[in-house]
């Protein structure tokens, strides 16, 4: 009982005690919103990769592909455990490709390079990690979220609005009326050069103009020779195909001068015609380009992906490369991921002789998700030694204490109390700074994980400079995670230091002998 | 008055204290009866021993040599987990500087032998009778009105009263009193001497204190004098004329 009370009581008294609580609360509360941040990061990380990844991922081993997809899904749909544990699956066409565009902003062609990615729309929507994040899809949701109505979410498409089809026409028929009134008032110049004619003196055969010409070229002057126009190309009216452009390749942020805030502006819009041009597939590679309208952003939060992507019909990026009836994945949709081992192991026996790689979402992003996990276990030690400093704190200070209160521990032997009691006070002491300092702490770090955006605000507001800036991460605003698990064993290493630094002390009160410790002065 | 058999024997005791290459021999040879309601006090100078002996009765510390004995059982040599329940139960202690705890009030310095003694549960279960026991000892003392008080807010004689309800909360059999009166001023100390006579006389509690004081000692009923680290013979000590009027009554 005296053990309890004297801890209390030198608690509430002994103010460097309160030095101790609050280094083991700091040390708690970092290594809880670290972890926590880092948690949300990993977590994060997954779920949007495997939102944009399908669970398995069949894929050649070169950007030639495949050949036939659709006859391999008719393979895997024979085989009755596949086909039982597949949902769906979905073609696509994968390439580097270079695109340009005006750029809205800065009034110039923007060139940059991208992933293409041909997929049809349906299977790829069935497939999922696609359909939710066009951003005309999230923007309804987004609203009938806010305002609590119930609007119909607009299925991903490439196809061009009905008005935006018909101006393109307009515009295609004005280009070729444009190119033919071209042709012919330039026809209507052109003049055919006069035949030589025979002469009695002056060079033979050679017209008075040619003359002319060349006597130009003597005096070192641009010989300017007619040339006929160019023959009118065939009208075909032609509407370029739909493409879903990457967020961040559509979209630049600058700082307005006005208010010194980081704006974000379009630097292409729906409708706005873009230029891709990659190779071709085969043996020669050739470059390859068409123009495309944009129809719709594609905004994942994940920079990767909406920085680096842009989504083309299927049959038309096959056709543009000369890759018909090729393919570079097939993504596979799971009933249940759980089974994801078996299904790959499956799919590599069926397509045990041919060279294709198949690998599930988190094989595929291994090095990642592993890179996070180990700079999550480094930053936990580096973080775990500022406790550790709190630990020194402790007993530094209990020594203090110990010295302070030798006389006291000479009257509590004198009235009976063991020296295992003694010790005990000491180690329940050491034990009460690091359950208060831990609890403190951990309020603290989940009341800063929990506001980790408006503290990144508030910080960068003080300082004028951005902590996290969305651009180099994957996501626009801090991820957390709050792992029970975690905060309980952080609670639990601090506590355990507390106790493990206040032994020595408690050692030496206990091992004080009673009439030393009365007569000290 | 006395049984028979002495409460406490002290026989041929000895202690040295070493101290690098010095060697203090404190007693060398102490032989002691207390009787059981006996109120004795032992005097000497400065340096003779007193103190140590006190606490070697007391079983704060061992003698080299000699023994102890509490009713015929042998203490000194004793385990220290019963060497505390001792100390907690038979033997109270009050000491010269009161040596009450600077964070707790009043009334729990004088509750804390009792939960010492007590586990949470047991003390818990037995609050009630432990705070009505020391209320009933800060009654006695006088200081029923301070229980909230810390002992600075105390004046020294208060302190030691509250040092003497603490040493009596768990009803000693022997009060073993290091200079009671030593940091008190002449009133305080006639004050402190009648309340352990009172209860020497009323409550039969075996008293030893230790004191350099000789006008105190006619308060007690038998005076030893250490003097070479041993008991000088009762015969041979010599009390002036008001203190040996009061020794041996």
């Amino acid at each position: 009982m005296y053990k309890l009370l004297l801890c209390w009581r030198y608690l509430k008294t002994r103010y460097l005690a309160f030095a101790c609580i609050i280094s083991v609360m700091l040390g708690v509360a970092t290594l809880i919103v670290v972890n926590s941040v880092m948690n949300g990061f990993s977590t994060k990380l997954q779920t949007l990769l495997h939102g944009v990844l399908s669970d398995v991922v069949i894929e050649g081993h070169s950007m030639e592909g495949f050949h036939d997809p659709a006859e391999r899904i008719a393979r895997i749909r024979k085989n009755a455990y596949l086909d039982s544990q597949i949902e769906s699956m979905a073609v696509t066409l994968e390439a580097f490709a270079m695109v340009q565009f005006e750029h809205r902003g800065q009034r110039e062609i923007a060139t940059r390079p991208v992933r293409v990615m041909g997929i049809e729309i349906k299977s790829r929507s069935e497939v999922g990690g696609f359909q939710e994040h066009i951003a005309s899809y999230r923007t309804v949701k987004k609203n009938n979220e806010d305002k609590k109505r119930n609007d119909p979410l607009p299925a991903a498409s490439f196809a061009i609005p009905e008005d935006l089809r018909k101006l393109y026409e307009k515009a295609e028929e004005g280009l070729q009326n444009f190119r033919e009134n071209e042709f012919k008032k330039a026809m209507e110049k052109f003049k055919e050069p006069a035949l030589p004619v025979p002469m009695g003196d002056g060079p033979i055969g050679i017209p008075d103009d040619i003359l002319q010409l060349m006597r130009d070229a003597k005096k070192g002057q641009p010989a300017a020779a007619p040339i006929p126009p160019p023959m009118p190309v065939p009208h075909v009216p032609r509407v370029p195909p739909g493409a879903i452009v990457g967020h961040l390749i559509a979209h630049y942020k600058y700082r307005k001068p006005e208010t010194g805030k980081i704006v974000e502006e379009p630097a292409i819009l729906p409708g706005d015609r873009v230029i891709l041009t990659t190779v071709s597939g085969g043996e020669k590679l050739m470059p390859v380009y068409d123009s495309f309208v944009v129809v719709d952003f594609f905004k994942s939060d994940m920079s990767e992906y909406d920085a680096n992507c842009i989504f083309v019909p299927l049959e038309h990026l096959q056709g543009l490369r000369g890759m018909d009836n090729r393919a570079s994945n097939i993504l596979i949709k799971l009933k249940d991921y759980n089974e994801a081992g078996k299904v790959v192991k499956a799919l590599a026996a069926l397509f045990e002789h041919e060279r294709l790689a198949i690998n599930t979402w988190e094989e595929k992003q291994g090095p990642l998700l592993k890179a996070i996990e180990i700079e999550k276990s480094i930053l936990n030690i580096l973080l775990f030694m500022i406790i550790a400093v709190a630990g020194f704190g402790i007993l530094a200070i209990f020594s203090m204490i110990v010295s302070e209160k030798t006389r006291d521990i000479g009257v509590l032997k004198a009235l009976g109390a063991s020296s295992g009691g003694v010790m005990k006070i000491f180690l329940t002491y050491g034990l009460l700074l690091g359950v208060v300092g831990a609890l403190l702490g951990t309020i603290l770090g989940l009341a800063i994980t929990w506001n980790i955006n408006g503290v990144e605000a508030f910080i960068a507001w003080l300082t004028g400079t951005k902590v996290f800036d969305g651009g180099v991460y994957y996501f626009s605003e801090i991820p957390t995670d709050v792992s029970a698990f975690a905060v309980f064993m952080v609670n639990l290493g601090a506590i355990a230091i507390a106790v493990v630094f206040s032994i020595i002390p408690a050692l030496r009160a206990a091992m004080l002998h009673p009439v030393q410790a009365l007569r000290y002065e | 008055m006395h049984g028979t058999m002495p409460l406490l024997t002290a026989l041929n005791l000895r202690k040295t204290y070493v101290k690098f290459a010095n060697r203090i021999e404190v007693l060398r040879g102490v032989d002691l009866d207390v009787a059981e309601g006996e109120f004795l006090s032992v005097i000497g100078n400065s340096g003779s021993g007193k103190s140590t002996m006190l606490h070697l009765l007391g079983t704060l510390d061992q003698p080299d040599d000699g023994t102890i004995h509490l009713e015929g059982r042998r203490i000194d040599n004793l385990p220290a987990q019963e060497r505390d329940q001792l100390r907690n139960h038979t033997f109270g202690f009050i000491f010269q500087f009161y040596h009450l705890l600077p964070e707790l009030n009043l009334l729990e310095n004088v509750l804390m032998p009792a939960m010492i003694t007590h586990s949470v549960w047991s003390w818990w279960l037995n609050r009630r009778e432990l705070h009505k026991a020391a209320l009933e000892m800060l009654d006695k003392v006088g200081l029923s009105h301070r229980l909230k008080h810390r002992p600075k807010e105390l004046s020294g004689g208060e302190m030691q009263r509250a040092a003497i309800a603490r040493a009596l909360i768990n009803r000693p059999r022997v009060l073993l009193a290091d200079e009671p009166t030593g940091n008190l001023d002449t009133a305080n100390g006639q004050h402190i001497m009648q309340l352990l006579r009172d209860l020497n006389q009323r409550e039969g509690l075996t008293i030893v204190m230790v004191t350099h004081n000789l006008d105190l000692v006619h308060e007690t009923d038998r005076v030893v004098r250490l003097l070479d680290g041993r008991v000088e013979l009762p015969e041979k000590i010599s009390l002036p004329a008001f203190a040996t009027a009061g020794a041996g009554k």
